[in-house]
């Protein structure tokens, strides 16, 4: 059980987060998340000129009593916002003790809880070959989370994936919250085009790119011939040395960075995460720096 | 190429294995990883493909491979057949005086052995060598010898000599060599500068040596006044040097003298002293300025009078007579006893260790075996003395002695300059004779004065008259005759001292010598012929040669100096032309050249570098 790693004290302790949405989402019903559209929240946002027919509670008699001339008040609305996380299903995720899938599974409920607490609507999704499939839909609240969140569990990593194909096609909503993408990104997939595709919905998009510790800073020297877990075509034959070892790392810094690029350059958040790491360091410590929590 | 021990070939086989082992061993590792993606996109950011990277991996089989066939062939040792290219050498090393000049910090001589190891050390395995060394005389040190360290270690064997060297006997050896392979090279290794050289590579030893010496060195003695007489030379430049007289073995000269000395002129110098009392046993001339020879800087003179004088015991109860005329003649040291003193040493053993013993007037109880022995009116027998008594006879009014004229021999010699005309005496001894004596002066054919020896085989001289009962006792012609028999009763030992190395010293064996030796200036003892009358030993140092000669258990020293030949101190002496006659050429000898120090080498750089790839590949990536 893959979920069971995720302890109730964790739980609590980010419950005193808060996701950070850097869009005014436009939800439904109401929530924690302010909203483009004026409401009555107590977060002030600006003031205007009275006019007929407004409501006569929103006049701030202090101003008036210093410019004598009626200003009303104007509050932020506060929406319901909808949480998408796509997770990656491909097998390069789970195979042998990388432990990736295992992580983004964790990160995918301790995300999902986060918002059901924030009263936000939260959607699970895998991405397999080219499908996009709702392992959970529309959950609210922590009861729903409790009741659901155990479907997580019947996630089976195996297979190629194409981000692209398997979501744009979908109805990814419009400014309603915030979309996280978990996967590996070791693909050639044209992923660039979800995150604009994302961005474009008004959505908030946070990548967060999960590499295990061999991939990050691999170890192994001499004479390799690797097969690739998602297909055994792509093979890799090397007398791996220094020379090809700096190489590594440089195509390595070439894809966080291009991803990264891509992020920031549309708004965006990107996370790199190690396999190894544990969700407190995530939770409390990147996410905050990066400003995806508060 | 030969191999000298083939089966080491062996090791090859090991190549074919290191092969196999690296072809099993050097497979690709198979693994599957999550994702190829990043090892592939790694392609893009390879820096410049270097080719002889793909041969990285064969760098360590390679260097393997070399390794084992470098010692394979190490363990057969290989040996190189260069055909003519090893030579046979033939060195002639100059051995003679001025090969000892120090020539910087060491001598001309060892300089040129030097020469003749660098020669044979550079010189391709399988070359022949043979040494000949010149001094006195030519010696072959080795011939046609192969092995190198033999020759070298030969050659530090070899000495100098001081002698003149003669370099016909040599050339005609290498002449010899040269017949039999008219491809030899023939070095010569000497400090002459020859005109010429046919067919011989001189190898010039000598230097910028400057040399200075003392010659002809002679003295005069009158009385005690000492005159030393010499000549000065320097070799190289006129210098005004220094010239020092020493007597015995004194620190500090008795005489110096600044002699102005030009370039090759022998420039005489006289040093006058006077010696002390006790006389001197030897005198040094020395120059006191430092020159590169040493050898010629001084030269000692010994004393032949001191040299050639006796201790002499005189027993006699009124020995005025006598002792005066030994004393007279000045050659005997002489030591008096009265006849009660004879007895008593006698008596406890120690009457004897003279050269010769007197008895005036006194019949000893025994004959002494270790001296001559000089009568004087002998009235008691006395046995193995060849003659014995038979009555006293007294001259009425004195008579007449007549001196023999026979014309043998010794008789001239012992009355030589004797004037005989008014020798009288009163009494006489008569005796009869055992042994052939040789009768000198005679009254009436009773022998007065008779000589020979005893059955000791010592000299003997026997007077048969009271000298105080002569008209004759102190006369001119008394002395002479006394001088005569001493020199007849001690012949001289050693009648020159003063040689040139090469010289031979002649050594005079008394009839009665038992033992001689003589012990060099190296401290080297040789014993000589004590046989002959004239014995001979060629004097080969520089220095003093002590001459030990034992007579009648009693040993007697003799002392000569034996300096450098004077031909030999010229630090740059030239010659005219050396040369071995017929055509050099023709094939050389098959050279070896031995691999095994490069294999082992090569072996250990392989070595080396195999270890280094392989921490390179190991640790340095990491």
């Amino acid at each position: 059980m893959k979920i069971q790693a995720i302890n109730e004290e964790f739980l609590q302790q980010i419950e005193t987060l808060q996701m950070l949405v850097k869009h005014n989402v436009a939800g439904l019903f109401g929530g924690n998340h302010q909203s483009k559209t004026f409401g009555s929240s107590c977060e002030f946002s600006d003031f205007r000129d009275y006019m007929a027919g407004d409501d006569i509670t929103k006049i701030d008699w202090n101003a008036y009593a210093r410019f004598d001339k009626l200003y009303l008040k104007l509050y932020l609305d506060e929406r319901q916002m909808h949480t998408k996380i796509y997770i990656d299903a491909s097998r390069s995720m789970e195979y042998g003790n990388s432990k990736k899938g295992e992580q983004a599974i964790k990160l995918a409920a301790a995300l999902a809880y986060l918002s059901v607490c924030e009263m936000d609507k939260v959607s699970i999704y895998v991405i397999r070959e080219k499908e996009l499939i709702e392992v959970i839909g529309g959950m609210v609240g922590k009861e729903a989370f409790i009741s659901n969140i155990h479907k997580l569990n019947d996630i089976e990593f195996g297979g190629d994936s194409y981000i692209t194909d398997a979501i744009l096609p979908t109805n990814v909503g419009f400014g309603d919250g915030m979309s996280f993408l978990i996967s590996d990104f070791l693909t050639d997939n044209d992923y660039d085009r979800v995150i604009d595709h994302l961005a474009g919905k008004k959505r908030h998009v946070v990548c967060m790119q999960i590499l295990s510790r061999e991939e990050l800073n691999p170890l192994v020297r001499g004479k390799m011939h690797f097969f690739d877990s998602e297909d055994v075509n792509r093979t890799y034959r090397k007398h791996i040395d220094k020379e090809i070892a700096k190489a590594y790392k440089a195509a390595l810094n070439y894809v966080t960075d291009r991803i990264k690029s891509i992020c920031a350059s549309r708004g965006n958040d990107y996370m790199l995460i190690s396999s190894e790491e544990s969700l407190g360091q995530i939770f409390f410590g990147k996410m905050i720096e990066e400003g995806v929590l508060k | 190429m030969t191999f000298l021990y083939p089966l080491g070939l062996l090791g090859l086989i090991g190549i074919p294995i290191l092969i196999i082992i690296y072809i099993i061993k050097n497979k690709y590792t198979e693994q599957t990883i999550a994702s190829t993606y990043l090892w592939i996109l790694s392609e893009k950011f390879l820096k410049r493909k270097n080719p002889i990277k793909k041969l990285v991996g064969l760098i360590s089989l390679i260097l393997q491979i070399l390794t084992v066939a470098a010692l394979s062939l190490a363990m057969a040792h290989p040996i190189i057949i260069l055909p003519d290219a090893a030579h046979e050498y033939c060195f002639i090393l100059d051995a003679s005086g001025s090969m000892n000049m120090v020539s910087g910090e060491v001598t001309r001589f060892e300089k040129g052995k030097e020469k003749i190891a660098e020669i044979i050390e550079e010189s391709l395995d399988g070359s022949y060598y043979s040494l000949v060394c010149v001094s006195d005389y030519t010696t072959v040190v080795y011939e046609r010898v192969e092995d190198k360290e033999f020759a070298i270690e030969e050659l530090a064997t070899v000495e100098e000599g001081y002698s003149v060297g003669d370099m016909d006997d040599a050339i005609a050896k290498a002449q010899e060599y040269f017949n039999l392979n008219p491809s030899i090279k023939t070095y010569l290794v000497t400090d002459k500068v020859y005109e010429e050289s046919v067919n011989v590579e001189v190898i010039d030893v000598s230097g910028d040596e400057v040399n200075y010496a003392v010659t002809e060195l002679a003295y005069e003695l009158k009385g005690s006044n000492l005159t030393v007489t010499g000549k000065a030379v320097s070799y190289t430049k006129d210098m005004e040097l220094t010239v020092e007289l020493y007597l015995d073995d004194a620190q500090t000269p008795v005489v110096t003298q600044i002699v102005q000395t030009p370039k090759l002129a022998l420039t005489p110098f006289t040093l006058d002293t006077v010696i002390p009392e006790e006389g001197f046993e030897h005198l040094t001339v020395k120059i006191a300025e430092q020159d590169d020879f040493v050898l010629d800087n001084s030269c000692t003179l010994f004393n032949v009078k001191n040299e050639n004088s006796y201790q002499t015991l005189l027993v006699s109860d009124a020995p005025f007579y006598v002792s005066s005329a030994i004393k007279a003649v000045g050659n005997a040291k002489l030591t008096v006893w009265s006849a009660k003193e004879y007895a008593d040493a006698y008596e406890s053993g120690n009457a004897d260790g003279f050269g010769l013993y007197i008895f005036d007037s006194v019949s000893p109880n025994e004959l002494p075996k270790d001296g001559a022995v000089w009568f004087f009116n002998l009235n008691g027998n006395v046995e193995k003395s060849g003659f014995t008594v038979q009555s006293e006879v007294e001259v009425e009014g004195g008579a007449k002695v007549e001196m023999s004229t026979s014309s043998a021999t010794l008789v001239k010699k012992l009355t030589e300059n004797v004037i005989a005309n008014d020798f009288y005496i009163s009494h006489y001894v008569k005796y009869g004779t055992y042994r052939n004596f040789t009768t000198l002066f005679s009254y009436k054919g009773n022998p007065i004065v008779f000589t020979g020896n005893n059955d000791y085989g010592n000299r003997e001289v026997v007077f048969a008259f009271d000298l105080r009962k002569t008209n004759t006792s102190v006369g001119a012609a008394f002395t002479t005759l006394v001088k005569n028999l001493l020199d007849y009763s001690f012949p001289t030992v050693i009648e020159k001292v003063s040689y040139s190395v090469g010289d031979k010293l002649e050594v005079n064996v008394l009839a009665n010598s038992t033992g001689l030796k003589i012990t060099t200036p190296s401290n080297e003892e040789e014993y000589m012929n004590s046989n002959v009358a004239i014995s001979e030993y060629v004097l080969e140092e520089v220095g003093v040669y002590k001459i030990t000669m034992t007579v009648g258990g009693t040993d007697r020293h003799f002392f000569v100096y034996s300096s450098v030949p004077e031909e030999e101190r010229a630090p740059d002496a030239t010659a005219a032309k050396i040369e071995l006659v017929g055509e050099a050429g023709g094939g050389g000898l098959d050279g070896k050249f031995d691999t095994l120090i490069i294999l082992f080498i090569s072996v250990a750089l392989l070595f080396i570098a195999d270890w280094g790839v392989y921490c390179y590949d190991k640790y340095q990536l990491r």
